[in-house]
């Protein structure tokens, strides 16, 4: 389905979707939205970037990732490679002080799997967390007692949203991604 | 305490499973994580077993709403024993399937569903709430149909459709009767249902009709006649180690939980149901071993077997005395143990020999003298010889039905017994008894199988590593039975004095 119309405005669509799923994700917890709903219209603009460019496209895109990684020298510790590889990949990633050639770029895909899992993780965790520190069974409400600008009052349920916000994301792209392979 | 206790054996698996899912394809690390989350859940279980039996039943509210407006997990003694043998069970498949499963089917998340499986169980089990029992049961439906389709080969998917199709009817059903109760009670809580149930002013015929619902939906879960034909037509075509695990375990998990609703809440009206219930008893043992001895195929024999001993189970309720109730506790966790084992066995016959038919097979008493030792105490386990577990749980059901005066019943238990071992004897002369029998094309069978590589041993005594070691324990519930048959004993006892469990689970 290749449509220039479409092609074109998905590219700046999706970043509107993404920002409208995480308004839904964070108005859920008193009106109507949340984690679900908040995951689903999340994924639209990938499903539909799917329908236009293909699936391969969206992971290229959206998914992977390249570390800038430098052989390290020999008299530089372990820590100083580490903070070097971490200038290289935030602040100074534009900057393009070596050569192509000494720069070598490692990619990292995200899978759709890791969403659902780290999903779970957070939402499952966030249950452990309200249990361990407020004293109360397990699920119980852990609230923080003070206000960040926009979000509101932080707490624990927000983490199970988040948890479920990423689930239901991974496993519509791992359909997504399944189907418009076939 | 308590709160910890309780989630453990849900969170172990839980956990587990997520981290299987980060190492997806990597079956190795998933190994790891799945052996050491089932340790942790056979420990916790048998922890809160532990405590349970000195502290009695205990609650935990999830998320601190009180009890008739959240959810309540309980544990009583029968659902303790439940989780318990239902983890030992899992830590046995998950050794054997190290080695007994083929590797594409450990890639594609063998592991995590197996955890999920597990903590499907745990929460059926220890579930105080109608609402959530039938979601958990939609996550072993779930499960199993994944784990039974996995690999889709041809047969497989038939048994798949078939299996999923009967159970979602199951579970519309199932969910039917808990709008019926809803409805007419107001309440999901089991606790607050049986409370309800049991005041004079309770308009009781409708809750009875929602009490055949569960009957018929449980019914079909737990294959029972005449709705166990789903049950012999799927199990046996997924591998050993899958089907071995559903085979043993998710149909006793619907006689949990139909021995649960019927003990707590549809306990009024009894003169209408168990009549019923007996009735449904009787022809599942008769028509379960029956076609079992029409059978010539190791695996769907043990298939009909569940059938047959599922009617013992489904006896001790529609008894409906505590030494009955006892013996259907004791009843389930030794069939639980023996069934699973005999599944195993098939499955390192089958890895040896390449077949599962009976006309195939023979000469394994010669090839695996242990392997037969471990079959035959198996055999006679299941089918109820003196010194063995599954005697003394026939027994204490036997003599509950001489004191409730039920001859029927009693001596249809009693002449199934005889067909059990008919079954089994025929296991033993066709699959290890007799010579093997000469293919055509190859004059000497045994000569080929000699030649047998240091890899290929190392495989075998690893997957003899849970045979025996569920063997040892069927033998020592039959040695011991004094233990367990106390224990099941007081669970019974806790399952019929509802007060108890109103009062801890309602109380602050």
């Amino acid at each position: 389905m290749k449509t220039s119309i479409l092609g074109t405005a998905i590219r700046l669509l999706v970043p509107v979707f993404q920002l409208f799923s995480l308004y839904i994700l964070f108005r859920g917890h008193n009106h109507p939205g949340g984690g679900f709903i908040g995951g689903l219209i999340g994924s639209i603009g990938y499903i539909f970037y799917a329908m236009v460019y293909g699936p391969k496209e969206v992971v290229h895109l959206f998914f992977n990732f390249s570390l800038y990684v430098e052989d390290r020298a020999d008299h530089r510790s372990r820590t100083q490679a580490y903070l070097q590889t971490l200038k290289n990949n935030t602040w100074q990633r534009k900057q393009t002080k070596l050569p192509k050639e000494a720069r070598k770029a490692r990619e990292y895909r995200l899978e759709p799997m890791h969403l659902i899992a780290t999903g779970l993780l957070l939402a499952v965790s966030s249950g452990v967390l309200g249990m361990l520190f407020s004293g109360g069974p397990y699920m119980s409400a852990l609230w923080a007692d003070f206000y960040l600008p926009i979000l509101g009052k932080p707490g624990t349920p927000i983490l199970f949203d988040l948890g479920v916000y990423l689930l239901v994301m991974g496993v519509v792209l791992k359909i997504t991604f399944i189907m418009s392979e076939d | 305490m308590n709160k910890l206790l309780l989630i453990l054996p849900l969170l172990l698996p839980l956990y587990g499973a997520i981290l299987c899912l980060f190492f997806w394809f990597r079956p190795r690390a998933q190994k790891i994580v799945s052996l050491l989350a089932q340790l942790g859940l056979v420990s916790a279980s048998l922890y809160l077993l532990l405590h349970v039996n000195s502290a009695g039943i205990i609650k935990t509210q999830i998320g601190s709403w009180p009890a008739p407006f959240g959810i309540t997990l309980v544990a009583d003694l029968f659902s303790c024993l439940m989780v318990l043998s239902s983890s030992i069970i899992g830590l046995a498949l998950i050794v054997y399937s190290l080695q007994g499963l083929d590797g594409a089917r450990q890639r594609f998340g063998y592991y995590p569903l197996v955890l999920l499986l597990q903590l499907g169980i745990g929460g059926a089990c220890l579930t105080g709430d109608l609402f959530n029992l039938f979601v958990w049961f939609e996550l072993l439906l779930i499960c199993c149909f994944v784990l039974i389709s996995l690999g889709g080969t041809k047969a497989q998917l038939e048994g798949a459709i078939k299996y999923v199709t009967i159970n979602i009817i199951a579970s519309s059903i199932l969910l039917m009767g808990i709008g019926v109760v809803y409805g007419t009670l107001g309440s999901l809580n089991m606790a607050e249902l049986a409370s309800l149930v049991r005041m004079p002013e309770t308009d009781t015929s409708l809750v009875s009709m929602a009490g055949m619902f569960f009957l018929l939906a449980f019914g079909i879960k737990s294959a029972v006649f005449p709705l166990f034909f789903w049950l012999p037509a799927s199990y046996h075509t997924p591998p050993i180690a899958i089907s071995a695990f559903i085979g043993g375990l998710i149909t006793k998990v619907g006689v949990y939980a139909l021995v649960r609703t019927f003990t707590l809440i549809f306990a009024i009206n009894l003169e209408l149901s168990l009549p019923l219930i007996m009735l449904i008893a009787g022809f599942t043992m008769v028509i379960g071993v029956l076609g079992a001895a029409a059978q010539k195929d190791f695996r769907k024999i043990l298939s009909f077997h569940i059938v047959s001993q599922i009617g013992y189970m489904v006896m001790g309720l529609a008894i409906y005395t505590p030494l009955a109730l006892a013996g259907s506790i004791f009843f389930i966790i030794h069939n639980i143990l023996v069934k699973t084992n005999l599944f195993l066995i098939s499955g390192v016959v089958a890895q040896r020999h390449g077949s599962f038919g009976l006309k195939k097979l023979g000469g394994v008493y010669l090839l695996q003298p242990v392997l037969a030792l471990l079959f035959v105490l198996s055999a006679f386990s299941l089918a109820g010889i003196p010194p063995f577990s599954g005697f003394w749980g026939k027994f204490m059901l036997a003599k509950a039905g001489f004191d409730a005066q039920d001859y029927t019943i009693v001596a249809t238990s009693l002449a199934v017994s005889l067909f059990t071992i008919f079954s089994m004897t025929k296991i033993w002369n066709e699959v290890f008894w007799k010579k093997k029998p000469a293919e055509a094309g190859v004059e000497n069978t045994t000569h080929e199988m000699e030649p047998e590589s240091a890899a290929a041993r190392t495989t075998r005594r690893l997957m003899y590593v849970p045979v025996i070691f569920l063997t040892l324990l069927i033998l020592y519930i039959g040695l011991y039975a004094e233990q367990l048959i106390s224990l099941s004993g007081r669970a019974a006892e806790q399952l019929l004095n509802h007060e108890l469990y109103i009062h801890v689970v309602l109380s602050k």
